[in-house]
């Protein structure tokens, strides 16, 4: 076990690496360096070349390409992630007020869409070939053909202007204060990203629950006389959802996704609107950190299931790469 | 002799291939099972009457997309205009169908170019094996880290806005997963015996790998392509709601739901974003089922 997480994390930190140096060189080679950004279009007509060479010594832009390279990754890894170009604030801060709005959404996102998703899989998987599993199945790939900003408009359109029940953006109201008060803003967000991700946990949860039926030990249990529910449940179920949890992890880059565009339709203040706002804005250190961010997760999150998997089932393991 | 009902049956079947009034299907296997699949069958229809309203599209509407009429803004649907029209005057029906040709060109195109790279490389490293498909693992395994809205965000940025910068990014993003597949394919395939027997003729290995084995691999890569074509108009779709996708002034079913950001919009000229938005979902459903159709009838474990 210990040479295969060992083994995971040689491959890790490389990778990181190499991708953080990608996505610098990438920089790079976007048009403009940081003082050409820094200088409003009034004063750049009667600067000079000398003050412009001035400033570039100033912020150690004259230096090599990978001189600078390296004193940015050594001051990421010590936890200073330098500097917005739009304001100047600094890219810690912002994160400090993203993430969690961030985190709350795709938390409770993924909480309703795993649960749907599983419960839904399973009924599909009881009744196979019925009816219900048959539209089941049409209303998953109805879930996944839908562009979910379309779906977050037509839910904004119908619940918030129309009925006016929900608000239809934003996160918190002003004068709101206790935690009830931020109950209704995060209501159309998170349910439409979950059903928006309920179709890809349905599908997984359907075949998991008709592989783990098809087993001897449900016969067995069947023939003991058992009642159908406690074969289902007890037995059915509950084996087949652990493949399905660790599922979860690898939807992680589709959550990220989905919220992106979500907290952009619904004008929620994390990440992902951020994210967009920097692209908008090309403001490349931000939109370097960030997704720099994104790919850290993502990585993490992979070499966390990897070892999940393998501690659930050791065949994992034994099978080479 | 009692006969049972499978008998009379047999009976029947005789008669009538005596009759000659079935003929003995010419129609392979595949076509078969996938006309008998009604949803794949459906979604094939609407599929090729979307692409045909939107490649005539200019015999199908007497408007310019392009056009600005100022006399005509904001109006409703009407039998003048299908869909009503958007707040400079254009008709949005027509631009739904010129759209329509940006889009599905993107999309498609995308996801053929992308399939061409990652199975030129998945092929080739897969039999070869060694350091270059160490070194082709390690790249796919890059692109794969970034959620791929992300990546194609990033490169945007970097990259600034434009249809073929668009579709570069696309197949820089795309390539990786097809990459897989076709590599996946080629280590089973080359234990087989017909490769060793081209191998022991003294064939060029382009020969062995690109003639003799990609056909065997190819029903998995053409569901892929379909599954990927669905998954770049959204994408496309997504990225020019945003205004980072193509650039504004070309119409593309993304562009024309742009305007749905601004909330008067939204509330009240729903022709201008609704239909488009179903257009999108109902094309990209039809895709869906087209592949699921491919993937039923292809799989050789699901055979009958």
């Amino acid at each position: 076990m210990t040479t295969y997480i060992a083994q995971r994390l040689i491959i890790f930190f490389p990778m990181l690496l190499v991708i953080s140096f990608l996505v610098y060189s990438g920089l790079e080679l976007s048009p403009g360096d940081a003082v050409s950004h820094m200088i409003s279009p009034e004063l750049a007509s009667t600067i000079t070349a000398e003050q412009l060479d001035a400033m570039r010594e100033a912020y150690g832009l004259n230096q090599s390409f990978i001189t600078r390279y390296w004193i940015w990754l050594t001051s990421m890894v010590q936890g200073d992630m330098g500097y917005s170009m739009a304001g100047g604030v600094a890219i810690s801060e912002i994160m400090i007020k993203t993430v969690p709005a961030t985190l709350e959404l795709s938390m409770v996102a993924l909480f309703f869409s795993t649960i749907l998703g599983c419960s839904l899989g399973v009924i599909s998987a009881l009744k196979r070939g019925s009816g219900t599993d048959n539209s089941l199945t049409v209303a998953g790939m109805a879930g996944v053909s839908i562009p979910e900003f379309f779906f977050g408009l037509v839910a904004i359109l119908l619940f918030a202007i129309e009925l006016k029940w929900l608000p239809v953006g934003g996160r918190l109201m002003p004068h709101y204060e206790t935690v009830w008060d931020r109950i209704p803003n995060i209501v159309l967000p998170s349910l439409v990203l979950a059903l928006m991700m309920t179709a890809g946990a349905m599908r997984y949860a359907r075949s998991s629950m008709l592989d783990v039926l098809a087993r001897e030990f449900i016969t067995t249990a069947r023939s003991k006389g058992m009642p159908e529910w406690r074969v289902n449940i007890l037995h059915g179920f509950r084996v087949a959802l652990t493949p399905v949890v660790v599922l979860i992890g690898f939807r992680l880059p589709l959550l990220i996704g989905g919220s992106t565009i979500i907290e952009q339709v619904y004008q929620w203040p994390g990440i992902g609107s951020m994210f967009i706002r920097s692209v908008r804005a090309s403001d490349y250190p931000l939109v370097m950190t960030i997704s720099l961010m994104y790919v850290f997760v993502v990585l993490t999150a992979s070499l966390i299931i990897d070892v999940l998997t393998a501690l659930i089932d050791p065949r994992v393991r034994l099978g080479k790469e | 002799m009692v006969k049972t009902s499978l008998d009379r049956k047999f009976d029947q079947i005789k008669k009538r291939e005596e009759e000659k009034s079935f003929s003995i299907k010419k129609r392979s296997r595949i076509v078969s099972k996938f006309l008998n699949n009604r949803l794949a069958v459906v979604g094939l229809i609407i599929f090729t009457i979307i692409i045909l309203a939107s490649l005539f599209a200019p015999l199908l509407s007497p408007y310019d997309p392009m056009r600005v009429d100022l006399r005509s803004m904001r109006q409703a649907p009407s039998f003048d205009h299908w869909f009503g029209t958007d707040s400079t005057g254009r008709d949005v029906f027509t631009r739904v169908l010129f759209g329509g040709r940006v889009s599905i060109f993107i999309g498609l195109g995308s996801a053929i170019l992308s399939a061409v790279v990652g199975i030129a490389v998945g092929c080739y490293a897969g039999y070869k094996g060694g350091w270059i498909d160490v070194i082709a693992l390690r790249i796919s395994e890059i692109f794969m880290s970034f959620p791929q809205i992300i990546l194609v965000l990033l490169l945007v940025s970097i990259t600034g806005q434009s249809l073929f910068n668009l579709m570069a990014i696309f197949i820089l993003t795309g390539w990786g997963g097809m990459y897989r597949l076709a590599r996946a394919r080629m280590l089973s395939l080359r234990e087989e015996e017909y490769v060793q027997a081209l191998r022991s003729f003294g064939l060029s290995t382009f020969t062995i790998c690109y003639k003799h084995m990609l056909p065997n691999a190819l029903s998995p890569i053409m569901v892929n392509i379909t599954l990927s074509t669905a998954m770049f108009i959204l994408t496309e779709a997504g990225l020019s709601f945003l205004g980072l996708g193509v650039p504004l002034n070309i119409p593309t079913w993304g562009n024309i739901l742009n305007v749905a950001q601004d909330i008067l919009i939204l509330q009240n000229y729903w022709w201008m974003w609704g239909p488009v938005g179903l257009v999108i979902s109902v094309f990209v459903l039809c895709v869906n089922f087209i592949g699921d159709g491919l993937r039923d009838s292809t799989d050789p474990s699901q055979q009958g």
